[in-house]
């Protein structure tokens, strides 16, 4: 890909807070990142032609590609509605994970990106119409799902489609009594709990937040202080991405 | 899909501001709640649910598997809900698969905690007879038989009631079994042990309508809104699992005082399932 250096949005944590020391758990991580260290994000658009808008995002190891299409005409079994209508799907190849498996909850995932993505677009835009969301996941590093999420609404964006906002997600594990921003699957696959936010920074909303494992109040709010945080840097990355297409298209 | 006029909507949404609702409920009022346990005879264990109009009945069943390779020291659980036809026109086929999905997916996210398996309602630890081999499968199915809003509280509020009210039979293991061999197992049919369910959470939901938002809605009210927020809390007041519903955005303060309201309301609503479950159980007990 191009030769820029890939940005990170690592949330700054807060000066108070010492790592917790503890045989247990390693203060460092399967990948050497510290607790509120973000892998570096890249992306890009227009990474399928024939699609009315895509990109491709790239976090680490995960890597996902999204298209657009439309918004084009409702089916016609559909019933009339003035307002658009959003369809996502989110799939795997068959080679995403080491283990040549399909995984299960792709299902899950296109609604959780459904419901992540529709309070953001301005449906009454293209009303009797439909847009099309597909998501693929090349591979499958940890944090899928919210790379899919940050990396369809830059392609909804390249594909000129009315939205309030970007919508940037981000996901944080709870190891013990450790909060690690950005898991790999590594570590998602012994975390105590994960919580996942997606959001539109400069409304301040939050359109889909998802918490599994038990919380105490003190610790939600502190993740979800460090996955706005994050959130809101990785909105400028994505950002810049689009304000780089755009000027490279005028030249 | 409920079909409200302009009045009505209106009336909803002024009574909710002046926290006084149709049915004359205040915001975080519950509606009346009932239950029933052990209805259901060819299952381990049953409930039924009522929450004002809404009916929904949960079954436990205990059935002899074998774990995954992935995780020999536990057992499995799975749960699933179906919405039928009969609570709803909009239901029928596949209209009630997605709405389906959705409450299945909360709700095991609800009981069964992170993937290391903390915080989780249901001990998978306890399912396990012999590591590697033998293991219990509990598969847990929730009906909706009525719908009149708040079906994802009902389903939870049914479940934790099935749950206390599951037996699993004791299990002999014959010795002298080793090796790669699947060992015997022998399955009392007269002992049965009580599921420890003291750490399964209940789930309350927070629907947003205008600026306010309120517990346990009706299908209008459900209607009106703009987001919801389904909070799930065990015992010790920790949080086991948070849903957000509805496609408007929040404000991260709003969802930090949803919590807290959620918190508060949790405390009395456990109460109220503890003593209807111990009601239920007594009645059955009786006849």
């Amino acid at each position: 890909m191009a030769g820029k250096t890939p940005t990170t949005y690592s949330p700054s944590p807060r000066l108070k807070s010492k790592p917790a020391k503890n045989d247990a758990y390693d203060s460092v991580r399967p990948d050497g990142r510290g607790f509120a260290q973000c892998r570096p994000a890249f992306m890009r658009t227009g990474a399928v032609n024939s699609a009315s808008g895509s990109a491709y995002a790239e976090f680490g190891n995960t890597k996902v590609i999204v298209s657009v299409f439309g918004p084009r005409e409702s089916k016609k079994a559909m019933m009339y509605s003035d307002l658009g209508r959003l369809n996502c799907n989110v799939s795997y190849t068959t080679f995403a994970s080491p283990s040549r498996a399909q995984g299960s909850d792709h299902k899950e995932f296109s609604t959780m990106l459904h419901k992540a993505l529709e309070g953001a677009i301005i449906l009454e835009t293209f009303p009797k119409t439909t847009v099309d969301v597909f998501a693929l996941i090349l591979e499958s590093g940890g944090g899928d799902l919210p790379v899919v999420i940050s990396c369809a609404s830059l392609a909804l964006a390249d594909a000129g489609i009315m939205m309030y906002d970007l919508v940037v997600s981000a996901s944080l594990s709870c190891l013990g009594p450790n909060l690690v921003i950005d898991p790999i699957n590594e570590e998602e696959s012994r975390e105590d709990g994960n919580l996942m936010i997606s959001c539109m920074p400069s409304r301040n909303e939050v359109t889909q937040l998802i918490i599994t494992g038990e919380w105490s109040t003190p610790k939600i709010n502190e993740a979800m202080r460090l996955c706005l945080d994050a959130c809101t840097k990785l909105s400028t990355i994505t950002r810049t991405c689009l304000k780089d297409a755009a000027s490279s298209t005028q030249d | 899909m409920v079909g409200l006029s302009a009045g009505e909507k209106h009336f909803i949404q002024g009574g909710i501001a002046q926290d006084l609702r149709t049915d004359g409920r205040k915001r975080l009022d519950f509606r009346p709640i009932s239950v029933e346990t052990g209805i259901i005879p060819q299952a381990s264990g049953s409930a039924r649910v009522r929450i004002g109009a809404t009916d929904v009945i949960a079954s436990v069943k205990a059935e002899l598997g074998k774990p995954n390779a992935s995780q020999p020291d536990k057992g499995k659980v799975s749960v699933h809900i179906d919405c039928s036809a009969t609570a709803e026109p909009a239901f029928e086929g596949r209209g009630g698969e997605e709405l389906s999905a959705e409450l299945s997916v909360s709700l095991q996210r609800c009981l069964l905690g992170g993937k290391s398996g903390s915080g989780a309602g249901i001990n998978l630890s306890s399912l396990i007879i012999v590591e590697g081999k033998v293991c219990w499968d509990l598969y847990i199915d929730g009906l909706v038989v009525s719908s009149d809003g708040n079906l994802l509280d009902a389903l939870g509020a049914a479940i934790k009631s099935a749950l206390s009210n599951t037996g699993i039979p004791k299990v002999q293991v014959a010795v002298g079994a080793s090796g790669d061999e699947q060992p015997e197992v022998d399955v009392s049919d007269e002992e049965f042990l009580q599921f420890d369910t003291s750490s399964v959470p209940i789930i309350v939901t927070l629907t947003k309508i205008g600026r306010h938002y309120i517990v346990d809605a009706t299908a209008d009210e459900e209607s009106l809104m703009s987001s919801a927020v389904s909070i799930s809390i065990n015992r010790r007041g920790q949080i086991c699992g948070l849903t957000k519903r509805g496609g408007a955005g929040l404000d991260p303060s709003v969802i930090l005082d949803m919590i807290s309201v959620a918190k508060h309301v949790s405390e009395q609503l456990m109460s109220k399932l503890d003593s209807e479950i111990a009601a239920a159980e007594a009645m059955e007990e009786d006849s």
